[in-house]
């Protein structure tokens, strides 16, 4: 059986929201198109009005790139949070809602995060002020790692197109609030 | 030599069961094929046979299922279909099932694992026309009000399966209010338990079990009925299969219900290499529990918070493989969860998310592997624990998982599969629970299940969420009032939407309905908040992609309420919520306003022309709120989602009311400016994580966090083995680091 495909324009208006119910409805019920990842890559990489080469969305507004020899998480504002192995939000800038006010704007009922245990922790780009991720967590917890691909076995195993400079499947985030431990201690 | 003697087993070619277990473990391991099915020779030969034999399997148990609510009673069966049917091989694997409460299929295999491991089939006997009946926790199960009733299927004196049917029921003769109480903290008060117990013989129900239920629980006829509806069921899909087999053959029936799981097997790690992308995934959820507010012994009235970490692999071999250390202790209350639990959970997200084709089966959840550390809160110790809410990771952690894989969706590019969880974090809520006297007369406890209905489900990637969403049941109903009505003492007075509680983002979650019912006709009535996973302190982390997470439920109650003056006098009731503050429950009804806490029986007794409101909360919200389009922020305003001064501050838009035209009209201008100020506000307000980091790191150090969370994180820290060195590296603590007191 020869595989589904969708034409590009079909992925791109997808991918904004754009299609009517009734082919969204049998897009969602069909048989999965093959060549998704390429046309989805090619739309996004259309989207952004940076050059490097997109090697993985992370969200809306995160992707990882290649740039230069390095992997990066890079923002569509074209801002740089660095090795995508540690987590991006070490890069981000946070607030965290701790005040009544600004708790009961999103939860006006009974039932709302108390401010004492838990952080309501809103993540936004240095660079252009968008909103990346909230968290909501036990106060005092790790900032939450969502996803670290591994991105060698991806492309070398599942879609066949190894990747150059292969890098180790790692989390690198321990040693950046090691760093900055160390730096603390020092001061 | 003395000859050993052998007994003929009630298996597939005159094998013990025992055996037919052990050899298809054996050959397993060996080829990492369900039962060593290096080959397919069916599927090759004949693939459109094998296709029609899964078909009129499948179209087997959906007809068992309706059979069930046919005769059912429960209206959690015949309105709300908190019902699943399903087949099993000999061994306990499940080979097709039908849709509903599908958290259940492979437990009830379980079931049947564990009564061939205990030798029912020489102990007991296994035999045409027996029934087994269990919702014992310890062997396998969801919670105790889900009953299981299994049937064997013989073919010419040999077993060649199973038929399993789960059915939630509402009252079990439970420690009031009867189903899965607050108060409970040990098996002992969790009403009715069946383990595994055969309850019927030659097609009919034993006297004894019959006796029993009438004698043991409040609304004998709901479940007494319940099991005839299981056991006609089940008569049905095994009568059904013979004719399969007489029509295809046995050998080809055995061969080919094995084929069908090993073909879905590798089907799901296809679509797992095709659809997601590998990695690691990471998420913590928390369990709140209240014991003091309950009626717990005092030797388990203990407030605690439990930290369950959850890192969830997507393995480069398609497998899935979820690790909970961290997971802190369990403890005596009625909400931890099992590694059983967590198996029904891989197979309620990935049959609604992945394996969706209706072919979902053993081989399935062949491909999940998790760690599930023992004497925590997912493996808990003693087989004395209450478990009438061990689904309290499913429905909590499980929806978020469910984000997690949602992540890998979205990488790949199927971002029509994207979406933001739906937890049931009951929060305050959940007032559901009721017993007392009914509008009849009768004694009654009752458990309602109309909530799953009111979901607003987390928001999509490319669309909103939307009402009657809930991941545990697939085909989420709030059934008919007037049902309701008829079992319970309760008028119901409103199904509205309640403003200001969707999860928000560029695409929002669904919206939620609110529940309002006015106690009828009885003078005693008391009501329990479900003990379920509470986030009272602590929200479910719910939203995505820059989403906020959903609003948790509550409830408010109005008791001594001057109802039958107010209809006298012709004044307005109450039927919904308007705007903060102004709900018509404060605004109208005289009488004292309660608001009831997590995990807690409400204090005092409730009678005719009292009030209570029930809203169980929404799923998460995805993406930049501030990037919602006009066109979406517009019609929340006109329908009522949201109001004007959280469009303003929340979406950054605004709009001024037309009362001519009875619309909203946005200013695109203002609009523009208002997100440019809320950008420029972020960048000034956010601080940068490394100076975050130092002063959060400070407090941790100082010890400024509650009690409850400090006891919290040396519980994670002491239980786990991976977990506290990540924690301790992410914060550079020292490698003995504990919060002191």
């Amino acid at each position: 059986m020869p595989g589904i495909s969708y034409p590009k324009e079909v992925i791109k208006d997808l991918v904004e929201g754009k299609l009517p119910w009734g082919q969204l409805k049998s897009i969602i019920s069909g048989y999965k198109d093959d060549d998704r990842f390429d046309k989805y890559i090619e739309v996004l990489q259309e989207k952004v009005p940076w050059k490097e080469k997109i090697l993985l969305p992370l969200s809306f507004d995160l992707y990882i790139v290649q740039k230069g020899t390095e992997r990066i998480v890079k923002c569509g504002c074209g801002y740089e949070f660095g090795d995508y192995r540690e987590n991006w939000k070490l890069k981000s800038l946070i607030h965290v809602r701790d005040s009544e006010e600004e708790v009961d704007e999103l939860y006006p009922y009974p039932c709302k995060p108390d401010p004492e245990y838990c952080e309501i922790r809103e993540h936004y780009c240095p660079g252009c002020g968008t909103q990346l991720e909230v968290d909501v967590v036990p106060f005092g917890y790790p900032l939450v790692f969502d996803f670290l691909p591994d991105l060698d076995s991806f492309y070398s195993e599942w879609l066949g197109k190894p990747l150059p400079q292969a890098k180790e499947f790692k989390d690198l985030t321990y040693e950046l609030s090691r760093k900055w431990g160390e730096e603390s201690r020092s001061r | 030599m003395k000859q050993k003697s052998i007994r003929k087993g009630i298996g597939w070619g005159g094998k013990t069961l025992k055996d037919m277990c052990e050899e298809k473990e054996r050959l397993h391991k060996q080829t990492g094929c369900y039962y060593g099915l290096n080959e397919l020779p069916l599927m090759k030969e004949n693939p459109l046979k094998l296709e029609v034999l899964a078909s009129r399997l499948l179209a087997a148990v959906i007809a068992g299922r309706e059979t069930t609510r046919m005769i059912s009673a429960s209206p959690l069966v015949r309105d709300v279909a908190e019902l699943a049917v399903a087949l099993y091989t000999p061994e306990g694997d499940c080979i097709i099932h039908s849709t509903g409460i599908v958290i259940h299929i492979p437990l009830i295999g379980q079931v049947v694992k564990w009564m061939i491991k205990q030798n029912y089939e020489h102990e007991e006997g296994i035999n045409e026309g027996d029934s087994f009946t269990s919702n014992d926790n310890y062997i396998a199960g969801m919670h105790t009000p889900d009953v299981y009733d299994i049937m064997p299927i013989f073919w010419e004196g040999e077993v060649v399966g199973w038929v399993g049917n789960v059915i939630m029921e509402p009252e079990l003769g439970a420690l009031a209010p009867g189903c899965m109480p607050s108060g409970a903290t040990e098996r002992f008060v969790e009403g009715l338990r069946f383990s595994a117990e055969k309850t019927a013989v030659n097609d009919k129900h034993t006297k004894a079990f019959e006796r029993r239920i009438c004698l043991g629980c409040r609304m004998p006829d709901l479940l007494l009925l319940d099991r005839k509806g299981a056991l006609a069921c089940n008569i049905k899909v095994r009568e059904e299969i013979k004719k399969i087999i007489k029509e295809f053959g046995v050998a080809y029936y055995m061969a080919g219900i094995r084929e069908l799981i090993e073909t879905e097997r590798r089907a799901q790690l296809e679509r797992v290499k095709r659809r997601t992308v590998p990695g690691k995934f990471h998420s913590p959820t928390t369990y709140e529990m209240y014991l003091t507010r309950t009626i717990a012994p005092p030797h388990h009235a203990i407030d605690n918070i439990t930290l369950v970490p959850c890192d969830f692999y997507i393995k480069s071999d398609g497998t899935y493989y979820l690790d909970f250390d961290g997971a802190g202790s369990w403890h005596w209350h009625s909400s931890n969860t099992s590694p059983s639990a967590i198996m029904g959970a891989a197979c309620l997200m990935l049959t609604q998310t992945i394996a969706y084709t209706g072919r979902a089966n053993q081989g399935t959840f062949l491909a999940v592997k998790m760690n599930t550390p023992y004497d925590t809160f997912v493996n808990p110790s003693s087989p004395n624990v209450a478990s009438g809410m061990f689904f309290s990771w499913p429905i909590m952690g499980g929806a978020i998982w469910l984000g997690q894989q949602s992540r890998a969706f979205f990488c790949r590019g199927f971002v029509e599969e994207c979406r933001a969880p739906t937890p049931l974090g009951a929060g305050a809520s959940g007032v559901s629970a009721l017993a007392g006297r009914s509008h009849w007369g009768m004694d009654f406890g009752f458990q309602m299940m109309e909530a799953p209905g009111f979901f607003g489900g987390g928001a999509f990637a490319i669309r909103d969420g939307v009402l009657s969403d809930i991941i545990f049941l697939p085909e989420s109903d709030m059934g008919n009032c007037e049902v309701w009505e008829m079992v319970l003492p309760l008028l119901w007075m409103g199904r509205r939407f309640v403003p200001n509680t969707c999860g928000w983002g560029r695409y929002r979650s669904g919206r939620s309905l609110m529940g309002t019912y006015m106690v009828y006709k009885t003078e005693l009535l008391s009501l329990d908040t479900t003990s379920m996973a509470h986030c009272e302190k602590i929200g479910a982390n719910s939203g995505m992609f820059g989403g906020y997470p959903g609003h948790g439920g509550f409830g408010k109650i109005v008791k001594n309420a001057n109802t039958i003056e107010l209809i006298v006098q012709r004044k307005p009731l109450a039927h919904g919520t308007g705007y903060p503050g102004v709900g018509d429950l404060e605004e109208n009804i005289g009488g004292d306003l309660i608001v009831p806490l997590a995990n807690a029986y409400v204090k005092g007794i409730f009678r005719h022309g009292d009030w209570f409101q029930g809203y169980m909360g929404t799923g998460g919200g995805m993406g930049d709120p501030i990037k919602r389009s006009l066109a979406a922020a517009k019609e929340d305003l006109d329908s009522g989602v949201i109001s004007i001064d959280r469009c303003r501050s929340i979406y950054c838009v605004d709009a001024r009311y037309d009362e001519k035209a009875e619309e909203w009209v946005i200013d695109e201008k203002e609009t523009e400016e208002l997100r440019g100020e809320k950008r420029k506000e972020r960048l000034a307000k956010g601080i940068a994580a490394k100076e975050w980091w130092q002063r959060r790191r400070q407090d941790i150090i100082e010890g400024k966090l509650p009690p409850m969370l400090k006891e919290m994180y040396n519980d994670s820290l002491a239980k786990g083995k991976r977990w506290p060195g990540e924690f301790r590296g992410f914060w550079h603590l020292p490698e003995d680091f504990t919060f002191s007191f």
